[in-house]
């Protein structure tokens, strides 16, 4: 070839020359170039926002509290092992820590082998036999992961119910039946209820794997004389392991991180889990403790998602994209067909059409089960002169209820738009600076959040926020700081949102613009955001929703002042208002599922593209 | 209308990996047309980018009309919606949440140019392109060869001097493409514009370019008109890759060789060429396949082959011969007579010979080895 010594001679001596890092001409382009300065702002905004809080509860777990520091006659703020022993090894530390790890452990544990074998067998129903109303199911059976966790719990209560606490006794209860405190709180109404809600997870995950699934692989080993029992046992099941392993690991860290189920349920009988047991240790103001209880939490938390994205990264390989293969197969379920239909109504009925109902009824009902005219009233929703001691009137003509509403509004709504800005900002900057380090850190750093189950980030956020640093005044009892917790929640799915539709749109139609004679914020403006506003308002709406009906991470940062609905109905269910307090959680539970709904027709996407926020 | 020139550009993406485009200089003539011609990965479109300033040089210096635009060593840069320069993209990068209109008027409306100066300027750039009527629409309502014709229209309406266009054919169908080459080249008429057109296809270079730029690995092999690229090529990698089936080298360097070349080499000597130590380029069309007798000079290199394919391409016929163990291309533009399988005689007039020396470089015609060459 044509001086092919010469071409690498300069090769090397081009290797040879160094190219200068800063330079006056690469500084100029710098300039003309906006994204590198927004990066390193927006890289500082997270840290603060992500970073330092969780460092700051981190250094808490080793610093002496000043609600300690008489106790241990240490100075507030000096370094101590206090706190670990404490949590670890003291006469208390059953039940800070090992109790609710313990309960935590086998609740979760439970909830995912329930939810395994029930949408393991519904995701095959719906999506790979003929079952009657087969897409029908296919949406109803994932309502239950729309709604807020804790509706079902709400729904437990109210059947079960029984004179272990006041209030307004359960279905059962005033049917005559006394049921029994193991099936009314503690172990066995959590993980059922908690397996309800996650069932979804698996149908949506699992049944995704199932429908992408090449169906020559299996025809192949059909040809080569395999039975359908082997091709099961011996071709599906291994490659769809990593997928169901997956929304199982995933199952095991939503648990973790779950408050209101457990408190709900576990409240009244003492069964502590992690997140309860942090929150308590909160509102003890036992920061020490909660510090290193929110570290075990993170630490869990992080170990069961990396596992997850290794599970994932597993799955990946195993996906065979655009063949031809991949089509909608059904198997043929013969006589079989109505019982299978029949169990996947019982599955709907139970998990969907049974809590809400009975929550309804309790709102519309003087004494539950008790089918006669007279007894049914809507003095819950708008009456006035309740026999109650406090809220003597009915939610809806409550202004509580309706302070706890417009706070939702405007905190979530704000933290929703911030999310989503900011999403496509980071995603902006992430594809397109020419400071790679700082696209990077960005990248890593919006995700951490999900890392942190809601409850030890809210911890994190108390630890650095509830004091002034600096010009920052202190947070707690104001919005500001729930905007910002719920902000920073949002963003690993907000990021990712922004930095996929920023991949897709490439850099063409910008270049365009630019070579057109546009400047960067004329881009911006014109170009940029009119083209993802799809994305930009998917990222703001669906941060909204799952803010809207969240509790885990609120629950610590609310105050009366600042309820917002999911803390209003808590704290109606700790006055012993359930009337009211389902009331409220039928409306969340409307307005998450209609929602949802929207978002999907809207965006067209699905449901388990979202599924990691 | 302007002069374009590049000196010493230099493009490298990472501190370690070598760079994308080496040591250019390019000197591009007032109103000139000019293909810059390669295979892919060759940096064409790096340096097209780095003319528009959407890439950034990492040494030298791009001046148009002697102005600096870029400049590495004086710390110069003029931002891409400084240059006034026009555009086209592959994927022609028409905005989707603006109708046809809008896309066109952009650049119009950046210049705060009146509504009514803009609706009369992109009604004719449309009208012209044969647009008009699709005003209205989305560019996802339109179909590729539009798609093109809008990009080319908004592109057109603000009236740059240079032009810069990246494979802008490259995703249109057969029929498309050469109605678009005879728009653009009356474009390149009408507006007087000085046009770099980045393409990967010779026959688009060929049949659009004043001048050539054949590029590989990040340098620039040949600057010349599209006459001399394809019948002057400066080294094998021209000869080899402009032109359709591809030249026949042989090679004249190893001493052992095979038949061929001995007999090419033996040849050479009787005509006076016999310095040459590289090998000899021959183009298929150059070879006469069972010439008449008589027709073919006495200093013609002639000999015997086996025909072992027979390809019919509509008007020519591209035959596969065997000559001495070696194989051969010929095209031929009449139904051959001649079987697979036979034997036949063939003929290459002196003058087609391409002659490279070691190197690869071409050696002129007359054989003459340059001192530099043999000291090698």
């Amino acid at each position: 070839m044509h001086s092919a010594t010469h071409d690498k001679e300069s090769a090397q001596q081009g290797r040879r020359k160094r190219v200068p890092i800063f330079s006056k001409y690469r500084l100029k382009v710098a300039l003309r170039e906006p994204t590198a300065a927004i990066g390193i702002l927006a890289a500082i905004l997270f840290s603060y926002l992500i970073v330092a809080p969780i460092v700051s509860l981190l250094g808490d777990a080793f610093r002496v509290q000043f609600a300690d520091s008489m106790r241990i006659g240490q100075a507030a703020g000096s370094l101590t092992s206090y706190n670990f022993a404490r949590v670890f090894k003291s006469i208390v530390a059953p039940d800070i820590l090992w109790y609710p790890l313990i309960h935590t452990l086998s609740v979760a544990l439970g909830a995912m082998a329930i939810a395994l074998v029930a949408g393991g067998l519904m995701a095959w129903l719906i999506s790979r036999t003929d079952i009657l109303g087969r897409k029908w199911f296919a949406t109803a059976l994932i309502v239950p992961y729309m709604l807020p966790s804790w509706t079902i719990a709400l729904a437990w209560s109210s059947i079960f119910l029984n004179r272990t606490v006041g209030g307004q006794p359960g279905l059962l209860e005033s049917l005559g039946f006394e049921p029994p405190d193991w099936l009314a709180y503690g172990q066995f109404p959590i993980t059922i209820v908690l397996a309800l809600h996650y069932t979804p997870f698996v149908i949506l995950l699992f049944g995704n794997a199932l429908r992408s699934f090449d169906a020559q692989l299996e025809d192949s080993a059909r040809m080569l004389g395999a039975r359908p029992a082997t091709v099961a046992r011996r071709i599906i099941i291994p490659l769809m392991r990593p997928s169901l392993l997956s929304a199982v690991t995933l199952i095991f860290a939503k648990c973790l991180g779950d408050f209101g189920v457990a408190y709900i349920l576990g409240a009244p009988v003492k069964y502590d889990v992690l997140a309860t047991s942090l929150f308590r240790g909160v509102t003890a103001r036992q920061g020490g403790e909660a510090a290193v209880l929110a570290g075990v939490i993170i630490l869990i938390g992080t170990i069961s998602v990396l596992i997850d994205a290794r599970l994932v990264r597993e799955a990946r390989r195993f996906i065979t994209i655009g063949s031809k293969g991949s089509m909608n197969r059904t198997q043929r379920l013969g006589s079989w067909r109505l019982p299978m239909t029949a169990l996947a109504a019982a599955m709907f009925t139970v998990s969907v059409a049974i809590p809400l109902l009975v929550l309804f009824l309790s709102t519309v009902m003087r004494t539950p089960g008790q089918f006669t005219l007279e007894n049914f009233t809507l003095a819950y929703w708008i009456g006035h002169d309740l026999p109650t001691t406090a809220l003597r009137t009915g939610i809806l003509v409550t202004p509580d209820f309706w302070q706890a509403a417009w706070n939702s509004l405007w905190i979530v709504g704000i933290a929703a738009v911030c999310a989503g800005v900011l999403g496509v900002l980071v995603g902006y900057v992430v594809v397109r600076t020419p400071l790679k380090s700082i696209g990077a850190y960005l990248r890593y750093i919006t995700f951490l959040p999900y890392l942190v189950p809601g409850i030890a980030f809210a911890a994190a956020c108390l630890s650095i926020f509830a004091v002034p640093h600096g010009p920052i005044p202190a947070l707690y009892g104001t919005a500001a700081i729930l905007i910002l917790a719920l902000m920073a929640d949002q963003m690993p799915f907000a990021s990712r949102a922004g930095i996929s539709a920023m991949m897709q749109l490439g850099k063409d139609p910008e270049e365009a613009a630019q070579v057109a004679g546009a400047g960067w914020w004329k881009r911006l403006v014109k170009v940029v955001i009119p083209i993802q506003k799809g994305p930009l308002a998917a990222g703001i709406l669906l941060p909204f929703i799952s803010g809207l009906k969240g509790l885990s991470l609120v629950i610590m940062l609310a105050t009366p002042g600042t309820d917002l609905l999911t803390t209003y109905a808590i704290r109606l269910v700790d006055f012993g208002y359930s009337q009211a307090a389902n009331a409220v959680v039928l409306m969340l539970s409307a307005i998450a599922f209609f929602g949802t709904l929207f978002l999907q027709k809207a965006t067209k996407t699905s449901l388990a593209s979202g599924l990691g926020g | 209308m302007p002069r374009i020139t590049l000196r010493g550009i230099e493009k490298r993406y990472g501190r370690s990996v070598a760079a994308s485009v080496r040591n250019l200089d390019l000197d591009i003539g007032d109103g000139e047309f000019l293909c810059v011609l390669g295979p892919s990965g060759c940096g064409k479109t790096t340096t097209l980018r780095m003319i528009a300033g959407l890439e950034h040089p990492t040494a030298g210096e791009i001046q148009v009309d002697g102005k600096i635009f870029d400049s590495v060593a004086k710390g110069v840069y003029m931002p891409p919606e400084k240059r006034g320069m026009g555009f086209v993209f592959q994927s022609y990068a028409l905005w989707p949440h603006l109708t046809v209109q809008d896309n066109v008027e952009f650049g119009l409306a950046l210049r705060n140019v009146d509504r009514k100066t803009r609706r009369a300027a992109s009604d004719a750039v449309m009208e012209k392109l044969g647009i008009a009527k699709y005003r209205d629409r989305y560019p996802s309502d339109l179909s590729g060869g539009q798609q093109q014709r809008v990009a080319l229209a908004r592109m057109l309406v603000v009236q740059p001097s240079v032009i810069l266009m990246d494979e802008p054919l490259s995703n249109l169908d057969a029929k498309l493409r050469l109605e678009m080459r005879a728009e653009l080249k009356r474009i390149h008429l009408e507006s007087k514009a000085t046009v770099i057109f980045v393409t990967h296809d010779q026959w688009e270079a060929m049949t659009l370019a004043s001048m050539i730029a054949v590029m590989n690995e990040g340098t620039l092999q040949q600057l010349d008109t599209p006459d001399n690229i394809y019948n002057r090529p400066r080294n094998r990698f021209v000869a080899g890759f402009v032109g359709s089936p591809p030249m026949n080298f042989v090679e004249l360097t190893s001493d052992e060789g095979t038949a061929l070349s001995a007999s090419l080499r033996q040849y050479l000597d009787s005509v006076g060429l016999g310095a040459c130590r590289g090998s000899v380029g021959i183009r298929p069309e150059s070879i006469s396949v069972a010439p008449i007798a008589g027709a073919v000079p006495a200093t013609a290199y002639a000999g015997q082959a086996i025909v072992t394919g027979i390809m019919p391409t509509g008007g020519n016929w591209i035959i596969e011969l065997i000559v001495a163990d070696e194989k051969l291309f010929a095209t031929v533009n009449a139904p051959p007579r001649i079987q697979m399988g036979e034997e036949t005689s063939f003929a290459v007039d002196r003058a087609d010979l391409h002659l490279f020396d070691g190197n690869g470089d071409r050696l002129p015609d007359d054989g003459a080895v340059s001192p530099q060459d043999e000291q090698k």
